[in-house]
């Protein structure tokens, strides 16, 4: 399978053996994947490389699971984040769903729940950015019409800006 | 009931939670290691059963995995169960070292835990007479204070020395620089009279000073056989 064709995950956990070996398993699932041992690794990855999905653990030191799952929220509209829980409370449930988390899962987690998990993930993120890449065509045709090119130049302007 | 006890009951019940708490996310943390090894072996063996090279190293790997992750399960029971028995009796005798060395431990399953270090100059080891399960409670809240300045990457040393006739004088140098002003807060201050531990007033940004007594008669209070 090409690079391209597989889902790209981010996988972070400050259990490096448990991140290792769950990557390699994931890896043979033919995802494609980078993981990071903390949060500042995570963003900064998070930066450079264009990811479908992010799993993160909740329970990790300096910035921890919820605050990577916001930062990563703001800054990448189309990510999908999976939290990982050694604890999951029914109020951090709440607090990382409000924060935008496409599921909280309890880890150790049954390894095909969480292959399904990631995989409904990217559906809802493809449905998301599907739709928005229709509402965005919509915009423009409607734009063409009854708009000096000048004008339709100003308003493609003003819609690529507000993606940024 | 006097004040020492219930203070001991109250704020004992919390750190017995507390460090509860951090050994069960330890042992799932374990857990989660050994499955999803023992997972990764069986999808080697799908990949065998298809024809596919079964890599030796793969499997050594991941059986030296399984066998260290049991030994860390056996070292974090041990602990729970040395934690445990902690509170069995209210006043006995106990190795200052021992002590220190369980609560680097069960302290050191904190997400925020730097890697600490114990240096013993005392000529022989010394037994404290003290409450066993409070004198925990007080170096496991000295130790998360420290951690807060040097988060997981930094380094505390606990360093032992005799005080003549009065005690064991216990220093904890940081790598990072402290917030002193902090210190000691209410809480610490509280259970170090209960324990006749003195705050040396020489800490600085960088080490902590306390007088640890070999034995105080305010102690008694919370031994109901006195």
């Amino acid at each position: 399978m090409d690079k391209n064709e597989k889902i790209h995950l981010l996988m972070v956990d400050d259990e490096v053996k448990f991140l290792h070996t769950i990557t390699e398993r994931l890896k043979l699932k033919f995802f494609e994947i980078t993981s990071a041992t903390n949060g500042e690794e995570a963003i900064a990855a998070a930066k450079k490389g264009q990811f479908d999905v992010a799993v993160i653990d909740l329970q990790m030191p300096g910035i921890d699971g919820v605050q990577v799952l916001e930062i990563l929220k703001k800054n990448h509209k189309y990510l999908e984040v999976l939290i990982l829980s050694g604890h999951a409370t029914i109020e951090t449930a709440v607090t990382c769903t409000k924060l935008g988390a496409f599921k909280v899962l309890e880890k150790p987690c049954d390894f095909d729940k969480l292959v399904e998990a990631i995989k409904e993930a990217y559906e809802t993120r493809l449905k998301k950015k599907f739709q928005h890449d229709e509402d965005r065509m919509k915009k423009i045709q409607s734009l063409v019409l009854g708009q000096s090119p000048l004008g339709i130049l100003k308003e493609l302007a003003k819609m690529d800006e507000a993606e940024k | 009931m006097n004040d020492a006890l219930n203070y001991v009951n109250t704020e004992g019940l919390k750190f017995f939670g507390k460090v509860n708490a951090s050994i069960s996310h330890e042992l799932k943390n374990i857990l989660a290691i050994i499955s999803e090894t023992a997972g990764f072996l069986n999808d080697l063996t799908e990949l065998a059963k298809q024809g596919k090279e079964l890599k030796l190293s793969l499997l050594e790997n991941c059986s030296t995995s399984i066998v260290e992750e049991i030994q860390r399960g056996f070292t974090t029971i041990k602990q729970m169960n040395r934690f445990s028995h902690s509170v069995d009796v209210p006043v006995t005798d106990i190795d200052l070292v021992e002590t220190l060395d369980l609560m680097a431990g069960l302290s050191g399953f904190l997400s925020s835990a730097a890697n600490v270090s114990i240096e013993n100059k005392c000529t022989e080891s010394k037994t404290i007479r003290t409450c066993p399960f409070l004198l925990q409670n007080f170096i496991y809240q000295i130790l998360c204070f420290v951690y807060e300045s040097t988060g997981p990457t930094g380094e505390i040393r606990i360093h032992l020395l005799e005080e003549k006739e009065k005690g064991v004088l216990l220093t904890l140098f940081s790598s990072a620089q402290m917030s002193v002003e902090k210190f000691p807060d209410e809480k610490m201050k509280k259970t170090a009279g209960i324990l006749g531990i003195e705050f040396k007033t020489n800490h600085s940004f960088y080490e902590i000073n306390l007088l640890i007594p070999y034995a105080v008669e305010t102690i008694t209070q919370l031994d109901p056989n006195g």
